[in-house]
Formats: structure tokens, C-alpha cells, sequence
């Protein structure tokens, strides 16, 4: 940072800033988003020769594994399972009953804890 | 109880006796006997005066005496900000410690004691220390990382251009902060408030605005690491209230009717190499942004592995968790008044409310123009692109309530997501870029 940063200078050197950073943001992602468009299924295509070693043209295999498995459908089957899984009940007794339970001295029931425990 | 009386009783009584027992022992000198009592005297006189000494030495370290209206102002907004994270759920879990350490902030002091947050050695300095050299923000985009789902970004790529579109804020801000005065590395940190992302700011604020480093012309660049991110965290709380306009202004009725097709169901193998290719591409093209994209696809490779769901687990809750607590309270602790109202600071205000809409209005205006390309069953509902402005998930559930109020079957959330995923992204990138041509 040898260069000395006049005022006229810094506002030519932001617009520099502003094109080519905007320019770098946009290809950073369009380089994304064009490796998954096309980068993906090609390394995907390539997976399979290794592993499988099944031949088939790039063309045949597409990243959409199955097309008419939609996110919807993924939500509906969750939505199937969850509401299943949320009416399951473990069984239990119905018939309620109120046991007296023996009184034993505690210093932990006893009256004169309770009797100043609002006011600690 | 009688046992208490008692025992003070007895004590009360012992004390009494042992004057009376030495005064009699000492009884057979009397001239002593006087001048002890002639010192007791004076000492009691002394010790009346030196205990309103003490009070009022006391009363001039207490905030009362301390307080200055600028303290009482930012006191007020920590309340402000507290309630509206309570009353109307505007991003409570930022909101409330935010809120909260404005509050410890401004509790007036006497400045030498270690107490503030600017003074070397006190507690809060420490906790700060996170923030001005930039630790937390990484750790925080660790567990957003372990918590973001990319799929709907790997079904639909082209979506991820919405997310760079909306950096156009972040750039116009700069320009704007340079025109209103500011020195480029202080306007490259006030731009970074456009990328709506708090960590992503305050990583940049504090390589660039700390107060520290020496511009070429000899003057030190100010520290605007508090106001920053204050701006940042609280207009990302507001996404609710600043979007919704400028998507009504822009974006016909017609348009807000576009139902987008399903995402496709997207393989776990295109999700696990997702993190790693892009990784890869954002940080070889942007290095001084890896602390940021490194540690976002590192978590979401924990997430997605599908070996390391401990890990995972433990970022996206109690690691997230921490480091938010810390974060709040201390980036809420550095509004102390008498650095932080300033008239810079309310120049970062104004141009942050401009970088949001200006965010939005990029997104939202990109997607029209993508939409030109488009043809039928692709084309996307311009909502969404104002969900490239980060502020993940806030502005992506803004935009579904939207389409919601046009269409009431219109579910966009998913579709939204993409592009908020990508927002982060992209702001990153933007952080990085800045930091590489300021730093």
C-alpha cells in the first residue's frame, strides 16, 4: 500500500471496486451453478463406470433420477408417516385410582419448613 | 426461633461484658483510662465523617452520578429492542441479547476499574476479544452450515444467481458510504450491512473498521464494529417490515401468481458433494473469505455425511448456541454511548435501511430479467429473488407469506430457500472480495 489515497481517488477506485466485485460475485456462483447443471451429472455418470462398471451414454443417465418423484410426494408420504406415528398410543390403564399414601415425618414436609416457606 | 434470640442474646451479651471487663482491668491507671477515652472520642468523630466519606466516594461510582443522557438514550433502545423481540417475535434470539448487553453497555461507570468493555482486562473485553478478531462469526456459519439444507439449491442451480444479484446492495452501499465521506476500508465494512448477514458483517467490520489499523495516509480507520452490527442485526429483524413494499412496488400482481414446479428430490451423493465442490470453487476464487465458506461447508458436510450427526448435532445447537449468546451480549455491550452515538453511526443507519432495499429491489429485479430467458413450467415467481438478501430463513418466509397473500396455494418456501442459501453464499464471496482489495 505504497499509492496515497486521495478523495477524488478513492470514489474512482469504489466504482472499481463495485464492477469487478459485482462481476467476481456473479461468476463465483454462476461457476456453481453451472458445475451443477452440468459438472454433477457428468461426475455422477463417472461414479457409476467405476463402481458399476455398467456402459451407458452420458445422454441416458440424467440427474433426475426419478422425475415423478417430486418433493411433493416426499412431503405427502412424511406427512403420512408423521401423522401414523402420532396416533400411536401406548396402552395404558384407564382405571384411575388416588393411593393414600402413608404420612412419614420428613424434615423435608415438615410444618415449620413449610410454614416459612413463602417467606424465604 | 427462641434458639436465634437466644444465641444473639448470649452474643450481645458477651460483647457488652468485654468493655466493661478490660475497662475494669484497666481501671488501676487512670491517667491511660482517659486518654484511651479521649481517642475514642476523636475516632468516633472521624469515623461519622468518614462514613459520609465513604457514601459519597460510594454515590460517585454509582451510575446515578454517572449517568449522562446518552447512557439513559441507549438504555431506552436496549428496552426497545428487547421488547420487540418479546412482543412481536422480530428475531428474539438476537434480539434479546443484543438487547440486554446495550443495556450492560450503558450502565455508567468510572472509567479505570476494568468494568467496560473498551477497557484492556475487564470480563466483557475478553468476551469481546471473539468480535474484534473476528472468531465468531466462523463458529456461527459452522452451525448454520450443520443446519442448511442446500437441496432445493442443488434442484434448481440457476437460482443460485438470484443470491448474487441481491449482493448489489453491498456494493451500493459502499459506493454511498464513500460518497457520504467515509475511507474505503470503513465504507467496504458500512457496504458488507447490504449482505443482511450479521456474522458476515461483523467478520468484515473487524478486519476492516477495527480501530486499528493504519490507513496509507497515516490516519487510523475508526471502529465501527458496534454500530455495523447493530445495523445489521437489526435490520435483518426488521426483513418483515422493509421487504414487503418494495415487493409490492415491483412486482406486478400477475407475476406473484407464477407457481413454480415441485423442486426434484435431489440424491444424498449430490448433497455430500455439494459442500465439498463448492468449497472448493467459492474459496479459489475468493481466499480471504475461506474463514467464512470454509467453516459454512464444513458444517453442512457434518450435516450431510451422514457419519458425523453427533458433530452436526452439536453445531447447529448448543455450539450456535453459545457463540450467539456471546456474540449478542457483547455486539449489544459496544453501543457504550460515548463511542457509539455518533453521528457516523447514524450515517450507518441510513445507508443500512438503503443497502436492505436496494438488496431486495436487485433480487427482485434479477428474477424478472431471468424470467425473460425462461419459458412456461421454468419460469419463477420474482418473489423469490428478494429472498437472495441473506437473513436466513427471515426474508425466505417473507417471501412465502407474500405469495401466500396473492395466491393462497402458492406455497414458495422451498423455492425461496434456494435462493436465501445462496444469498449467504454470495455475501461471503462479496466479504471476501472487499476484504482482498481493502484488507
Amino acid at each position: 500500500m505504497t499509492h496515497i489515497l486521495l478523495y477524488t481517488d478513492t470514489l474512482s477506485e469504489g466504482y472499481i471496486i463495485l464492477i469487478t466485485g459485482l462481476l467476481i460475485v456473479f461468476a463465483g456462483l454462476l461457476l456453481l451453478t453451472v458445475f451443477f447443471k452440468y459438472g454433477l451429472p457428468i461426475m455422477l455418470y463417472i461414479y457409476k463406470i467405476i463402481t458399476k462398471g455398467r456402459d451407458k451414454k452420458v445422454k441416458e443417465i440424467s440427474r433426475k433420477v426419478n422425475t415423478d418423484f417430486t418433493g411433493e410426494i416426499a412431503a405427502a408420504i412424511s406427512v403420512a408417516i408423521h401423522l401414523y406415528l402420532d396416533e400411536q398410543h401406548d396402552d395404558e390403564n384407564a382405571i384411575l385410582t388416588i393411593k393414600q399414601a402413608r404420612k412419614l415425618y420428613s424434615p423435608w414436609s415438615s410444618k415449620i419448613y413449610g410454614a416459612y416457606r413463602n417467606r424465604l | 426461633m427462641k434458639k436465634v434470640i437466644l444465641i444473639f442474646g448470649i452474643l450481645s451479651l458477651l460483647i457488652f461484658i468485654k468493655p466493661v471487663l478490660g475497662f475494669s482491668a484497666n481501671s488501676t491507671n487512670t491517667t491511660t483510662s482517659t486518654t484511651v477515652s479521649k481517642t475514642e472520642t476523636s475516632v468516633d468523630e472521624s469515623f461519622v465523617s468518614e462514613a459520609f466519606d465513604g457514601i459519597k466516594h460510594f454515590y460517585e461510582f454509582t451510575g446515578f452520578a454517572n449517568a449522562q443522557s446518552g447512557n439513559l438514550i441507549m438504555i431506552l433502545v436496549g428496552i426497545i429492542f428487547i421488547y420487540l423481540g418479546i412482543k412481536f417475535d422480530y428475531e428474539p434470539l438476537l434480539l434479546i441479547p443484543i438487547g440486554i448487553g446495550v443495556i450492560i453497555g450503558n450502565i455508567p461507570f468510572v472509567p479505570g476499574n476494568q468494568t467496560g468493555i473498551y477497557e484492556t482486562g475487564s470480563v466483557l473485553n475478553y468476551l469481546y476479544f471473539g468480535v474484534v478478531k473476528g472468531i465468531y462469526p466462523p463458529l456461527i456459519f459452522l452451525g448454520i452450515g450443520a443446519m442448511t439444507d442446500f437441496s432445493s439449491l442443488i434442484a434448481n442451480p440457476k437460482l443460485m444467481l438470484l443470491g448474487a444479484a441481491a449482493q448489489i446492495g453491498v456494493f451500493a452501499t459502499f459506493l454511498g458510504a464513500l460518497y457520504l465521506g467515509f475511507n474505503l476500508p470503513e465504507a467496504g465494512a458500512i457496504g458488507i450491512i447490504g449482505g443482511a448477514d450479521g456474522p458476515t458483517a461483523i467478520f468484515l467490520s473487524s478486519k476492516l473498521a477495527n480501530g486499528i489499523n493504519v490507513l496509507a495516509d497515516g490516519t487510523t480507520v475508526k471502529n465501527l464494529i458496534g454500530p455495523i452490527a447493530i445495523a445489521a442485526y437489526s435490520y435483518m429483524a426488521l426483513v418483515p417490515v422493509i421487504q414487503p413494499p418494495v415487493m409490492k412496488l415491483l412486482i406486478s400482481k400477475k407475476e406473484r401468481l407464477i407457481r413454480m414446479k415441485p423442486p426434484r428430490a435431489v440424491s444424498q451423493k449430490e448433497k455430500m458433494i455439494f459442500p465439498i465442490v463448492a468449497l472448493l470453487l467459492t474459496t479459489f476464487i475468493s481466499p480471504s473469505a475461506l474463514p467464512l465458506l470454509g467453516m459454512l461447508f464444513f458444517g453442512n458436510l457434518l450435516k450431510e455425511s451422514g457419519r458425523t450427526e453427533r458433530l452436526a448435532e452439536t453445531a447447529r445447537t448448543k455450539l450456535i448456541d453459545i457463540i450467539t449468546i456471546l456474540l449478542g451480549v457483547t455486539v449489544g455491550a459496544s453501543t457504550q454511548a460515548d463511542i457509539f452515538i455518533t453521528k457516523d453511526s447514524m450515517m450507518i443507519f441510513g445507508l443500512g435501511a438503503i443497502s436492505f432495499v436496494i438488496a431486495t429491489a436487485g433480487g427482485l429485479l434479477f428474477a424478472k430479467f431471468m424470467n425473460l430467458f425462461l419459458k412456461g413450467d421454468d419460469k419463477i415467481n420474482p418473489l423469490i429473488g428478494a429472498a437472495g438478501v441473506s437473513a436466513v430463513p427471515d426474508s425466505a418466509r417473507v417471501v412465502h407469506a407474500e405469495g401466500l397473500k396473492a395466491d393462497p396455494h402458492n406455497y414458495l418456501l422451498m423455492h425461496a430457500m434456494a435462493p436465501n442459501v445462496a444469498g449467504v453464499i454470495g455475501s461471503a464471496i462479496a466479504a471476501g472480495i472487499i476484504l482482498s482489495f481493502l484488507g
